[in-house]
């Protein structure tokens, strides 16, 4: 939770005229909430064969001056250590200290990111070992839906095997792997996110989410939802839900979001709960107003109810009613209509009884496996991210163009924290507080992104579908290092992996080496 | 903590004599040409002029001329015109590539050579708010009395970092400066002075015009390393000009960027003339460069990593002008 929203409407207040809080891009990367530096140390059983037989993890995260939502984060970091593979036995510690510095957040993927980042290593760098092909040690330890984890994550679908599938015949890995030039290299991983937590964040026993839908005089259909479009598309995927559900035309559909005075209030957008649960909540409003129209068309067409089709003409065997004439025949002695609609996740699915067990929980994982290439100079160790290949299972696309905007978004946001973007302080002073040294990719060096989408269609999902934005980030950082490690043999414990700090792995190797050689020769 | 832009005056003159004489009467004064780094640094209150004097208007510093002694660029060429002129990238190609390579498309259509060459050297501890200097205690750059870079000693570390110097001074680049008296030409290399907080050997109203690069060059090219593809300073930028005389060394000229306060010509290159370009010969190159430039801990990448790599890329450019 930031603080200058509540600030502003408290002096607002007690001003009793509008304020204006205007913060310079300094002063937003010191007040906003980044994921907050994290070191983890992790240790994994398997047998030679590849299965995982056991996981411990210490998880130390470096807060700021305020809690906020650390707890969370650090959970997260513990409960999403699972939900993919099969793991017989967990034990996690996790540990979220307080610093002197600006506080953390739940950024992108939260607390997800590099507990993946390091577990998808560790599997890399145990499987060459093992002389085991990666994509099989993630194949065969694969969850098997419907299943729950140690931890009482439900897993309802799971698309990942296909996922693994597409990304591994698009990149011709196995045609390719082991035959690249020097300083060029292929490497992949695997990661989840939730679509949205089962739990609510207030515990008022509201439903999870509730949408209004109304209906005038003139067949428009407006559907009223509190879920602000941040440029994900969830106005679309509500425009999208309600047209699908009546089986009428988009553009009779009109979405009014996020206007406090009219819709009703979302819970917002984190962990991309807005597609799973206001998708729901939009798919029960619209159901609500179809059987109504069904009544008022089989009136028309004096027929049961349960024969009638609905859609931009309502029809009952050879008849048909234009969806206007239905429209009017609803309308009579009733005016407009105005109904709403909710989800809620039932108990089952809001997590284990333990402490911290509802964090994690959700009705529908979203899947995703990628591949990463990547070349490294040879003078100045850059590495050079050459294309990724990536794969999400997103249950069901509602709406394939923005789900693969959404894909390579996440990819190019998980590359950026993979390669440059940083948060240091100097004495305590942010080193990093402008965008020329918080360095995002610029579109020099973004590389082609090619998405695939994967469609479990997942049970409790709207139409089956899952998340689409989050999913496929944490694979980033892991398939890139596990690419490096591939390209040059080096394998690097810490993000960004900028080439300083590539430089500075290959020159302790050579002196290992000249270490090791010299101890030879004494010997 | 939002700082707004400080009030200043500003005068537009048209001719050079007239930007100066705008600059003698009124100190504290700055000449504005592009402002992509001035304007900047106004901002963040690290410089505080009454009256900034634009440059954009004065036609004489906007041209590119060639004539049978070499070219003359105009201190008030902008860097995307330098960066797609004919001449420059058939025959300096080290120029074009700086040219090219400085920051994003928005900066070079409005940065000007002049403002490149005198660029402020920048510091990790000195490119900061007003608020975060403050905090700081400033630096010796910039209102304080410790460089935060080597508190132990009594200089300013801060870099410099114009792409475009090292490019031109391995053609031996000469820059004719116009003062209140006199008009003066002196080598592009005697401008720069390796010390973060005055880098310029320049006097308060002495106005870099034009810098002017000599005819037949010999083959060039640069190269500079960054941590993104676009925008960034560089951590080291390289030039190199190498002439073959069979099949050895005729001439080779190595310059940096980005290493030092002041960017520089590598000195001891001409042992190399006469010389096959071999492994044995390019590592002596990167020795050589390892051994001159001067990192510091001015930028969040480490000061080894700059050394390291600038010498990479030295041994890389003599390779491949040698092969060509």
């Amino acid at each position: 939770m930031l603080n200058f929203e509540i600030v502003t409407a408290l002096l607002a207040k007690a001003a009793r005229g509008k304020v204006l809080m205007q913060l310079s891009r300094e002063e937003t990367f010191i007040t906003h909430r980044a994921r907050p530096q994290t070191d983890i140390k992790l240790k994994l059983g398997m047998t030679k064969s590849g299965r995982m037989t056991a996981c411990e993890c210490t998880v130390t995260q470096r807060g700021g001056a305020y809690a906020g939502y650390g707890i969370i984060t650090i959970l997260y970091a513990g409960a999403l250590l699972q939900g993919i593979y099969d793991i017989p036995a967990v034990k996690y510690d996790g540990y979220r200290v307080y610093a002197n510095l600006p506080p953390c957040g739940a950024m992108r993927g939260h607390g997800s990111v590099d507990m993946r980042h390091a577990f998808e290593c560790l599997v890399d760098r145990m499987a060459r070992e093992l002389k085991l092909d990666p994509f099989m040690v993630r194949r065969v330890n694969l969850l098997k839906p419907p299943t729950r984890t140690l931890n009482d994550l439900v897993v309802n679908s799971c698309g990942l095997d296909e996922c693994l599938d597409k990304v591994e015949r698009a990149s011709g890995w196995r045609e390719r792997i082991g035959k690249l030039p020097p300083g060029k290299g292929l490497g992949m991983a695997c990661s989840h996110y939730v679509s949205g937590a089962a739990k609510t964040i207030h515990r008022t026993g509201e439903p999870h989410a509730v949408v209004n839908i109304k209906l005038d005089f003139d067949g428009g259909v407006t559907a009223l939802t509190g879920a602000a479009d941040i440029g994900q598309g969830s106005s679309t995927m509500v425009a999208i839900a309600v047209a699908e559900t009546l089986g009428i035309s988009l553009d009779r559909v009109r979405v009014v979001s996020a206007d406090t005075a009219v819709t009703p209030k979302d819970n917002g957008a984190y962990s991309s709960r807005i597609t799973f649960m206001v998708g729901n909540a939009a798919i029960d409003a619209a159901k609500h107003l179809k059987g109504i129209l069904v009544k008022a068309a089989a009136r028309k067409l004096e027929a049961k109810p349960e024969d009638v089709e609905c859609g931009e003409e309502f029809r009952v065997g050879q008849a048909r009613v234009p969806f206007a004439d239905v429209v009017a025949a609803a309308l009579v002695d009733e005016g407009a209509i105005t109904l709403k609609g909710s989800f809620t996740c039932p108990d089952e699915f809001q997590g284990g009884k333990h402490r911290g067990g509802a964090v994690g929980s959700t009705m529908g994982f979203s899947y995703a496996a990628q591949v990463v290439e990547v070349s490294i100079d040879d003078a100045t160790d850059m590495i050079t991210v050459d294309k990724v290949w990536v794969a999400l299972d997103c249950g069901h696309a509602i709406n394939t163009l923005a789900v693969e905007g959404q894909i390579q978004g996440s990819v190019w946001m998980g590359m950026g924290q993979a390669m440059c973007e940083e948060t240091r302080y100097l004495e305590g002073l942010p080193a990093h507080a402008s965008f020329l040294e918080y360095r995002m990719p610029t579109i020099a060096e973004s590389p082609p992104i090619e998405v695939h989408i994967v469609e479990s269609h997942d049970p409790f999902g709207p139409f089956g579908a899952k998340e689409a934005s989050e999913g496929a980030l944490a694979g980033f950082p892991p398939a890139l290092v596990n690419a490096i490690a591939n390209a040059i043999g080096i394998d690097l414990n810490e993000l960004p992996v900028t080439p300083d700090r590539v430089m500075d792995a290959l020159i302790q190797r050579r002196r290992q080496a000249r270490l090791a050689s010299a101890r030879k020769a004494t010997s | 903590m939002t700082a707004s832009l400080a009030d200043f005056r500003i005068v537009h003159p048209t001719t050079v004599k007239d930007a100066i004489a705008a600059r003698r009467q009124q100190p504290p004064s700055r000449f504005i040409a592009g402002g992509t780094d001035l304007i900047v640094n106004i901002r963040r209150g690290i410089i505080r002029p009454e009256l900034l004097i634009d440059l954009s208007g004065i036609d004489e510093l906007s041209e590119i001329r060639a004539d049978g002694d070499g070219v003359t660029i105009g201190a008030g060429v902008t860097i995307a015109t330098l960066a797609s002129d004919p001449i420059i990238v058939s025959r300096y190609r080290a120029v074009a590539q700086a040219a090219e390579g400085i920051a994003g498309p928005g900066h070079r259509v409005m940065g000007t050579v002049g403002g490149n060459l005198c660029l402020d050297t920048r510091c990790i501890y000195y490119n900061q708010s007003e608020w975060w200097r403050s905090a700081n205690s400033y630096c010796l750059k910039n209102r304080g009395d410790t460089c935060h870079v080597a508190p132990q000693g009594n200089r300013c570390h801060a870099t410099f970092s114009g792409d475009l110097a090292p490019a031109l001074l391995v053609f031996g680049a000469v820059i004719d400066i116009a003062g209140p008296q006199s008009q003066r030409r002196i080598p592009l290399s005697e401008l720069y002075v390796e010390d973060g907080r005055a880098h310029l050997a320049l006097a308060e109203d002495d106005l870099v015009v034009s810098v002017r690069v000599p005819a037949n060059p010999p083959a060039s090219l640069y190269e500079k390393v960054r941590a993104r593809g676009a925008i960034d300073f560089p951590l080291a930028g390289v030039a190199v000009a190498l002439a073959k005389s069979a099949d050895t060394i005729g001439s080779l000229r190595i310059a940096l960027t980005g290493t030092n306060s002041r960017p520089f010509l590598l000195t001891d290159t001409e042992n190399f003339v006469g010389r096959f370009v071999d492994d044995k010969l390019l590592q002596e190159i990167d020795r050589l460069v390892q051994k001159q430039v001067q990192p510091m801990r001015t930028t969040l990448v480490s000061a080894n990593y700059r050394r390291v790599a600038a010498a990479a890329v030295a041994r890389r450019l003599v390779s491949k002008l040698s092969s060509s």
